[in-house]
């Protein structure tokens, strides 16, 4: 007992160095690179490519594809709509048939399941959002193996288990979008607090680490309050934004959530409290679930990728790679209406900056 | 035997004569005959031999699992934290290995002792405290995950020595390395259920429970036995899982418990205890498996899939219902 009791003490005096080391808790603990302030973009050389390679697959250029999408699950807003746009995409290179299909629950087992059957059924590409990395590796490296060609987007896996990677945002993108966004509603002495999934989400502790340094050299001057976990759950969320909204009252003039369950709450949780232009909330949501907000004026913004813009950038990407366009050693996609789009880290395409969506334009999307 | 009224459906079932067992067993035997047939008219790539052992590979951890679970039922009790188990015990395969730094041998077999511990923790609060086993289990199956989460702090462990994958992803002689698995623990669970005192406790703990502890049956030992089997085909599957999918995750094998009962209930297992074999729960597993792959196959999508498992589902019992009857008559 008393060792144990010396094991947590020491544990916690180390853990305190630590904690000083990242200011805004919820974070990781890996390196930040914040991006420039303004709007220079700075291009850096992609690398070597690291991604696989099909073995024997035939010549497809020019040929009709059989694809199969399989996004981490099937029957919600944000999957139906990357579906939409690589069906755009289908439609207008004119040669692809592409079936979605998946689990109705964001499970490894039965996504590899899926694709497992879909590499038997003699499929030319997969297109693929993964719910785990490593994973759903052994299952793609078999599809390479079996001639198919291999990409994903949303959600990578393993480098060298597909052949390139439609990446919809750089950490350090969202960061800076979600900042700049926040500077601007609450003023650049502003005091605001952070509602997330939980500590250890690895996208979020990414994205708040990123957070914290491109405030630090952009807006040195806005005030980090607190992080508060939230799970990715609704009723929660709301409960975590309200009392964060009874504990600061007028000292707290801003809440970012890191979820796209925790901005509608959040929002929805200061529509209650009557603090529509008094305070802010910027963050991640589905602009379906924010335009009850925005439409009504009470929330200035949501900022997200355009996932319509990611499936139609995958479709496309597929295709290239099965034409031989799209090889290794790229420094650039040509991606129909989206332009040029950069690649970068070796064997991904960035679909851009993220996008702060508005009163202006929300009500032209719909996912 | 005594004529059953099927008007009293709440009475405790008896144990029914070996023909309709038979049947049962037949019946669902003809079903997979004429699935494997028809799947197999729809689409040239069903019947391959390289798709039926991929098949085998992929249904092994339910299958493991399902033949404890065969047990569990046919005492009248039911396990739902089997999946939370497996959830565990891939956690801590990748902690015990990669932050004690044991060897992975003795991080398997300890991970292997916790499944089983945690079985025979379900077991005893099932019989020392009286909890009936749907609820015991349903607090477990909470508790068993949360374990697992709060462990693995939401990471995963990787990057494990290649020997590890042969189990989950080698061949011996051809067939998948987890296929022997499979096979091995039906073969000792078909012959413990059916030529072993132990499983003749098992039919009459099943029965009639009280009947059997005034029999002298030692009813606590049987099932504490029993749900500690559960638990430890839950950590081998757990392993097979992890070396199957090269990484531990701690939402491993959630709502595995379902596709486990569905196997078990198909295979004619009645969920009132008493009667079932292995066989049968064999029988249904690869039936739910040949449906998935082949309607999948055949370009029925995910949802369309499930939609048609759940009426084979409710064909079957009802078919296998109306034998009973006439048999009873």
């Amino acid at each position: 007992m008393r060792s144990l009791l010396a094991l947590f003490v020491g544990t916690s005096l180390l853990a305190t160095p630590a904690l000083a080391q990242t200011p805004w808790t919820g974070g990781d603990d890996l390196p930040a690179t914040p991006l420039a302030c303004d709007a220079t973009v700075k291009t850096v050389a992609p690398g070597p490519y690291n991604g696989g390679a099909p073995t024997g697959a035939p010549n497809r250029a020019g040929k009709p594809l059989r694809v199969v999408d399989i996004p981490k699950l099937v029957g919600v807003g944000y999957f139906a709509s990357t579906a939409s746009g690589i069906q755009q995409a289908a439609k207008e290179t004119g040669s692809m048939t592409v079936t979605t299909d998946g689990p109705t629950k964001a499970n490894i087992d039965e996504q590899v399941t899926f694709i497992d059957n879909y590499i038997t059924s003699g499929v030319d590409g997969i297109l693929f959002a993964a719910n785990d990395p490593v994973a759903i590796a052994p299952v793609l490296k078999r599809a390479l193996k079996a001639g198919i060609n291999v990409v994903g987007y949303d959600a990578d896996a393993e480098p060298d288990a597909r052949q390139w990677f439609v990446n919809e945002a750089e950490p350090n993108g969202v960061a800076k979008a979600l900042i700049d966004q926040l500077a601007s509603e609450i003023g650049a002495t502003g005091s605001f607090a952070i509602v997330t999934s939980t500590f250890t989400t690895p996208n979020q502790a990414r994205w708040i680490t990123e957070m914290g340094a491109y405030a630090a050299k952009c807006h040195p001057k806005l005030k980090f309050l607190e992080t508060v976990e939230a799970q990715e759950d609704n009723i929660l969320s709301f409960n975590q934004a309200q009392t964060l909204i009874n504990k600061y009252g007028d000292g707290l003039k801003g809440i970012v959530g890191m979820t796209s369950v925790a901005t509608p709450a959040a929002s929805e949780a200061v529509q209650q409290n009557k603090l529509c232009g008094k305070m802010a909330v910027v963050g991640l949501a589905l602009p379906n679930a924010m335009k009850p907000y925005i439409n009504g004026g009470c929330i200035k913004s949501t900022v997200l990728w355009s996932t319509v813009d990611l499936g139609y950038a995958a479709g496309l990407a597929l295709r290239a790679v099965a034409d031989g366009t799209l090889k290794p050693g790229a420094t650039s996609f040509k991606a129909g209406r989206l332009g040029e789009l950069s690649i970068i880290n070796q064997s991904q395409i960035l679909l851009g900056a993220p996008k702060v969506f508005t009163k202006a334009d929300i009500n032209d999307f719909d996912f | 035997m005594s004529p059953r009224s099927p008007a009293l459906p709440a009475m405790p079932p008896r144990a029914v004569s070996l023909r309709s067992l038979l049947r049962h067993e037949t019946l669902l035997a003809l079903i997979l005959l004429a699935a494997l047939a028809l799947l197999a008219l729809a689409n040239d790539r069903f019947l391959t031999t390289a798709n039926l052992l991929n098949q085998g590979r992929l249904m092994t951890e339910v299958g493991l699992i399902a033949i404890a679970m065969t047990f569990v039922v046919i005492t009248g009790g039911i396990d739902l934290s089997v999946g939370s188990i497996l959830g565990l015990c891939a956690v801590l395969v990748g902690v015990f290995w990669k932050n004690l730094e044991l060897p992975l041998p003795v991080a398997m077999t300890l991970s292997l002792g916790v499944g089983t511990l945690a079985g025979l923790v379900n077991g005893l609060i099932i019989t020392r405290f009286r909890v009936p086993p749907l609820i015991a289990t349903l607090a477990t199956l909470a508790l068993y995950r949360g374990l697992a989460e709060g462990i693995s702090q939401a990471k995963s462990v990787r990057g494990y020595p290649a020997w590890f994958f042969e189990l989950g992803q080698g061949s011996i002689v051809g067939i998948p390395t987890q296929l022997w698995l499979l096979l091995a623990a039906a073969l000792v669970g078909i012959v413990v259920l059916r030529s072993t005192t132990f499983g003749r406790a098992t039919y009459a703990i099943g029965n009639n429970e009280q009947g059997a502890a005034f029999s002298g049956l030692p009813v606590a030992r049987t099932k504490l036995l029993i749900y500690a089997a559960s638990g430890f085909m839950a950590g081998l599957a757990a392993l097979v899982f992890v070396s199957r999918v090269t990484t531990t995750r701690s939402d491993m094998g959630t709502g595995i418990e379902l596709d486990v009962i569905t196997a078990v209930v198909l295979g004619g297992t009645s969920i009132f205890g008493g009667r079932g074999f292995v066989t049968g729960t064999l029988l249904g597993l690869c039936l739910i498996q040949v449906l998935k792959n082949g309607l999948a196959l055949s370009g029925v999508r995910g949802d369309g899939t499930v939609v048609i498992i759940g009426a084979v589902l409710i064909v079957a019992v009802l078919i296998s219902n109306v034998l009973k009857r006439w048999n009873g008559e």
